[in-house]
């Protein structure tokens, strides 16, 4: 993106700044920005709070992480923990670690590995998700949506059995797309065209267009073929 | 005024597209966020649409996709003004505006004058309620002075324009869309214009 020479933003170790328009961004330490923030580069390492809303072209957060606004980033890559209190925009999507989102997500293409929390709608192109935490989402739509579960030792499963809470499962309302394929998964209701459905999943319903397949260990209340 | 609304599940078997496709088209901001309707059935939560807008948008979407990126497609459908002009002799020429609605309201205005897309829209709408034979030339000048005074404040929301007349008293209000509206008996709607509907209709002008 061609834009007029910007200043850039450097904080180090404790630091708050204020929000505006910046080239790149960089914090290390513990930062905070009071108020909206736009920028090209953003890089982020340890713990990060925006009082605001965040976008960028590239984003790259490493540790805690807050946005109390709405963030839409073309590329983004989280490691660690991230918390979107407004909603979230993106051409593609990394997290590796945790992630929650207040609002409604829209990513084209959404890659993850730990866990997540959506509590809007998550409209993803392609949605793949490894699961070592609990990924819960008022709803899923897209054209191809993947969960599936880490493989999980026998110390997993015991802190599994103690804390069933943090089961490395997905929950959600309902699940909306063309290519569904889900593992340890509870939806009321899974809707798509080719359906997939693993191990350790309950549905209520699911209705599919061309083809289902279900793992024999999975639990379908009620399944229907529609449309031609 | 209770919309007709068709399901989700409807509106897919009708136009044979799939949840893919609508989820993308929506992320594209093709469909208006406010078009999903959540409302609760006996089968739990389900999507609706209004009727009319979401099968003339399908239909749009199908129709240009092939010669049009769908980011292409989202500029032509957002209801954000975009920033054509148009010189005032060619809105004639191009049988945008008719020549009475200019001659009234724009005869001051030299023919090279190029008006920006705002004040092409205000001509236009106004045209169109003159054109429909639902509104009188004085009525005209009230609506457009009430576009250039309000219309702006939507700054690229979706808003509905109504025109009422109540024992021959006409006015004009402009609400964000898609709302509900409640009138005491007596009062007449002439009409209810989308003006979000009226953007797209005058964007179509320029290709």
């Amino acid at each position: 993106m061609n834009r007029p020479e910007q200043g850039d933003l450097v904080i180090n170790g404790v630091s708050t700044a204020s929000g505006g328009q910046y080239g790149r961004v960089k914090i290390d330490g513990v930062g905070t920005v009071e108020g909206d923030i736009v920028c090209v580069d953003f890089d982020c390492n340890g713990m990060t709070k925006i009082r605001g809303s965040l976008a960028a072209d590239t984003m790259d957060a490493d540790g805690m992480f807050t946005i109390d606004g709405h963030l839409s980033a073309a590329r983004s890559f989280v490691d660690g923990h991230m918390k979107v209190r407004g909603s979230l925009k993106g051409d593609s999507f990394s997290v590796n670690g945790l992630i929650r989102v207040d609002g409604n997500c829209e990513i084209e293409s959404f890659n993850a590995e730990g866990a997540f929390e959506v509590n809007g709608l998550l409209n993803v192109g392609s949605m793949d998700v490894l699961l070592h935490g609990r990924g819960r989402a008022g709803e899923i739509g897209g054209e191809s949506i993947r969960v599936k579960q880490k493989a999980r030792g026998p110390l997993n499963k015991l802190f599994t059995w103690m804390m069933p809470r943090f089961a490395p499962e997905l929950h959600v309302e309902t699940i909306e797309g063309d290519e569904i394929d889900l593992e340890y998964t509870q939806a009321d209701v899974v809707r798509g065209n080719r359906v997939r459905i693993g191990k350790g999943c309950a549905i209520g319903l699911v209705e599919y267009r061309t083809e289902l397949s279900a793992h024999p260990g999975a639990k379908i209340g009620k399944e229907a073929k529609v449309g031609d | 005024m209770e919309r007709d609304l068709i399901s989700k599940k409807e509106l897919l078997d009708e136009k044979g597209i799939s949840y893919g496709q609508l989820y993308r088209w929506k992320r594209k901001q093709l469909i208006p966020e406010d078009w999903f309707i959540r409302k609760s059935t006996f089968t739990g939560q389900e999507t609706f649409f209004p009727r009319d807008l979401i099968l003339a948008r399908i239909d749009k979407i199908m129709n240009m996709k092939d010669d049009l990126s769908l980011d292409e497609l989202a500029d032509k459908l957002s209801p954000a003004l975009p920033d054509y002009e148009m010189r005032k002799s060619d809105l004639v020429k191009r049988n945008i505006v008719s020549s009475i609605v200019l001659q009234r309201f724009a005869s001051e205005d030299d023919d090279s004058l190029v008006y920006a897309f705002d004040k092409l829209l205000y001509f236009y709408v106004v045209d169109k309620l003159l054109q429909a034979g639902e509104m009188s030339m004085e009525e005209g000048e009230r609506l457009l002075w009430t576009l250039r005074e309000h219309f702006p404040k939507f700054t690229g929301k979706a808003c509905d324009l109504v025109f009422t007349r109540k024992m021959g008293v006409s006015s004009f209000a402009l609400l964000s869309a898609p709302s509900e509206l409640y009138f005491e008996s007596g009062v007449k709607v002439v009409a209810r214009i989308s003006m979000t509907e009226c953007i797209e209709q005058l964007k179509g002008k320029w290709v």
